[in-house]
């Protein structure tokens, strides 16, 4: 990582910040404050405007979402962005004004629509009071006769014909005559007729009773309320539905809409970074850092575009890192980088990790068939989709894991499990076991397991001994020698030590007594040592010795690795399980409808448990075991001043 | 033969008790996930991986009790005398209880992991490796049962 500094004209500037911005090449450095005798660019208005922009098109999008969804599958997730040319850009750009305001209509469309919609709610319930009054032949504002006062109301009970008779009746001498058109628990519509004389007389009882006048009162019949308000309320669905035309007219600016919506992040990206130029009144300077390799390909891109200086320097302590590796450990930087991308004093773990990573994953997952599914999966979705960077990184990942997954199935004998077997006994009734149907010795899981379980502990003595070679290569190369030595070479040499002894108990006792040897050595080189930082003779004697407790840490370390063998148990059974379920229909034509639906289904829930667990359980052994021995991170990642859109890429621009 | 009657309730016990645990783990994930989930769709993915930690208990004590089965006369081999059938009691109970407690214990490390990553998606990977922390527990009761149960034939008892 090398810091650059361009130094250009302001006339100028507009260029290169485009030409950067298509290159990805150079990450902006932050200054909080410009240097002596140089100014910043408030740039906030713009930033603003951008913001209300992305916005509205972010609404006319969600609007367009509602009313024609669009159709994506899942797989569809997996696709890389279209291409487009820097030409593209330009029209983009030209057409954004009227993509604006094509989403501001469809804002106003929308409204619209909600507002009639609240219109169509107003008149049903308004429907809904009338709907009691429906056999009522009289408007409900009729005027009194020139004898009769006629009352229209309700009363807050139930009423029947005679109980209201009776309830008119407390008020003495008063005549009347009374119709009930609606009665139900808590409500009762009548209608009631008194002499004009006795009005008065007649609210008051009525009043006693909650008799109350409606609310909308027509001078329509409440029938011919009921079918206006039903004529009404079908124009407005149609009104609704016309609308919902003229939004669906815009369907066809979808991709339009997205694609101004990146035009002004891509822009609002690049305002923030005029935001940190230093200016003075003709020139402006750029503060970046930049991949060393990149060095040269930026001077060249700067000099074509405008007349400029481009300087290098050395980068300080607090520039980002940019993983660089070969095609076969590039997918595993993802790994990496979920952990935390390496400090300045850590060197790049990719390449161990990448084939650590595919080895115990393929242990784990340990399944021939399998594997050739993972190879054969993830090579189609790279030629098909033609994914994103990080996307292809992940694919070639299980891609290789993959391979790893198919040699491990085939030395413990392992094709979906055992199905070769068991079809065999299926169509010929012989008895037969993978190792005999295999030309190769095969290590069975369940009847090895003790084998496995060695080999697996083998193999993580190995990873632990990696991990901390790479520690003592790191104190070499920062000079801290007594670490290096003393801390991880007597360690290191001592787990050794144990390996021999192990390997002695089955071999030959000369083994034995040459790792005992090593072993008692190193401990003694353990005591000597460890304690150095301590005062006194006592303090590093005992420094020493309490160190060995730390032989503890070593072999729950060592034992965690079983789990190479717990999983690639699990994947074994499992497969074998429903190898078993899917022959129990026997030979019929139902059987083996059966049977292939069985085969198909099982094997997926398989795969996708185990591959699951083993993605999960190789990343903790990396992670926990191999890392814990030598790796820092803390480091930050770099983040070049880039294209950074969720709707399509530039052609021919560096991916990051 | 009065082995058989044993070796089938060690089936059952490896199975279930470990289920137990699996279960109650991956059930309270999967109701944190899914309050997190409805906040933000886009982390199924991640919540999926936390989520599915704690089940694999129930996976290991279901292969001691399925090798069980292989072993003693259900699925194939020959039936047990009783003292064998006894032994595949006592040889199932490391992975049924192993099994059953690291599952409540990872459920809960689940829990507080599936938290953390809503907090902050860059925290995925420490969650998920402090999650599997728990696991060796329920390997080591898993390997052992396993070891156990696949001498057991071998052994007259």
């Amino acid at each position: 990582m090398k810091s650059v500094r361009i130094i250009a004209l302001k006339k100028d500037r507009k260029r290169i910040l485009e030409h950067l911005q298509n290159s990805s090449l150079v990450e902006v450095k932050h200054n909080e404050v410009p240097h002596e005798g140089f100014e910043r660019v408030d740039t906030a208005s713009q930033l603003q405007r951008f913001e209300r922009n992305n916005q509205l098109l972010t609404q006319a999008l969600k609007i367009l979402d509602k009313i024609s969804p669009e159709k994506k599958s899942m797989l569809d997730s997996f696709k890389g962005k279209r291409e487009i040319e820097p030409e593209d850009l330009g029209s983009i750009a030209a057409g954004s004004p009227r993509v604006i305001s094509i989403c501001s209509k469809i804002c106003d469309l929308e409204k619209q629509k909600s507002d009639y919609m609240a219109e169509r709610i107003r008149l049903k319930a308004l429907s809904a009071q009338l709907e009691p009054w429906g056999s009522l032949d009289i408007p409900l504002n009729t005027p009194d006769t020139a004898t009769t006062a006629i009352l229209i109301g309700t009363f807050p009970k139930m009423f029947d014909e005679s109980a209201l008779s009776e309830a008119l009746a407390e008020e003495k001498d008063l005549v009347f005559d009374s119709e009930i058109f609606f009665s139900s628990v808590n409500l009762t519509c009548a209608v009631i007729y008194v002499p004009k004389a006795q009005k008065e007389k007649a609210e008051n009882v009525l009043r006693t009773l909650g008799f109350t006048r409606p609310l909308n009162p027509t001078s329509r019949t409440p029938a011919e309320k009921i079918k206006r308000l039903a004529q009404k309320d079908k124009e407005l669905s149609e009104k609704i539905d016309k609308t919902v035309e003229d939004i669906n007219k815009y369907v066809k600016y979808r991709q339009a809409i997205s694609d101004t919506k990146d035009y002004f992040v891509l822009r609002s990206d690049k305002y923030k970074v005029i935001s940190e130029l230093d200016q003075s009144s003709h020139t402006f300077i750029l503060y970046g850092y930049i991949p060393e390799c990149d060095c040269d390909k930026l001077e060249e891109l700067c000099l074509r575009a405008a007349d400029c200086i481009v300087e290098f320097s050395e980068a300080g302590d607090d520039a980002p890192v940019k993983l660089k590796n070969n095609s076969f450990t590039e997918p595993a930087e993802s790994i990496v980088m979920m952990y935390s991308p390496p400090s300045k004093e850590d060197i790049d773990p990719t390449p161990i990790l990448a084939i650590f990573y595919y080895f115990f994953f393929g242990m784990m997952f340990s399944d021939a068939g399998y594997g050739l599914v993972l190879i054969i999966a993830t090579t189609i979705g790279l030629k098909v989709w033609k994914p994103d960077k990080s996307m292809r990184n992940n694919l070639k990942l299980f891609r290789n894991c993959g391979y790893a997954t198919v040699f491990w199935g085939l030395a413990f004998g392992s094709i979906f499990g055992d199905a070769p077997a068991v079809f065999y006994k299926l169509f010929t009734g012989q008895e037969i076991t993978m190792a005999q149907l295999l030309p190769w010795p095969i290590l069975d899981t369940q009847k090895d397991a003790l084998t496995i379980m060695i080999l697996s502990i083998g193999l993580g003595l190995v990873h632990i001994i990696v991990g901390m070679g790479c520690k003592f290569y790191v104190c070499l190369k920062n000079k801290r020698y007594a670490e290096a030595f003393f801390d991880t070479g007597l360690w290191m040499l001592m787990l050794i030590g144990f390996a021999v002894l192990a390997a002695g108990m089955v071999i030959s006792p000369v083994l034995m007594t040459v790792g005992e040897i090593i072993a008692i050595a190193c401990a003694v080189g353990l005591i000597l040592t460890q304690g150095r930082s301590a005062k006194g003779i006592f303090g590093k004697l005992i420094g020493g010795v309490a160190s060995l407790y730390d032989i503890t840490s070593y072999v729950s370390d060592l034992l965690s690795y079983s789990r190479l063998l717990a999983l690639g148990l699990t994947t074994g059974v499992m497969a074998q399980v429903f190898n078993m379920l899917s022959t129990l229909m026997g030979t019929s034509v139902f059987g083996i409808i059966f049977m292939i639906v069985l085969f198909i289904a099982g094997h997926l829930i398989t795969i996708g448990l185990n591959a699951l667990g083993s993605y999960v359980h190789t990343m903790r052994l990396q992670y926990v075991e191999m890392f814990s021995k030598f790796y820092e991170g803390g480091g930050r990642k770099f983040e070049p001043f880039a294209v950074k859109c969720n709707n399509f890429k530039m052609k021919n621009s560096e991916e990051i | 033969m009065e082995g058989i009657v044993f070796a089938i309730l060690a089936a059952s016990l490896a199975t279930v008790l470990s289920g137990i645990g699996s279960a109650k783990g991956v059930g309270g994930a999967a109701q944190t996930a899914m309050g997190v989930l409805s906040e933000d769709s886009s982390m199924f993915g991640k919540m999926l991986v936390l989520t599915l930690l704690p089940g694999t208990q129930g996976l290991y004590g279901f292969i001691v009790g399925f090798l069980i089965m292989i072993n003693c006369g259900v699925l194939g081999g020959e039936v047990p005398t009783l003292m064998q059938g006894l032994a595949y009691v006592a040889a199932s109970l490391a992975i049924g209880f192993g099994g059953m407690i690291s599952g409540f214990a990872q459920g809960k490390a689940s829990v507080a992991g599936i938290s953390m990553c809503a907090k902050d998606e860059a925290n995925f990977s420490k969650a998920m490796v402090s999650i599997t922390l728990v696991e060796i527990y329920a390997l080591l009761a898993f390997i052992v049962s396993l070891l156990m149960v696949i001498s057991i034939p071998g052994i007259k008892m």
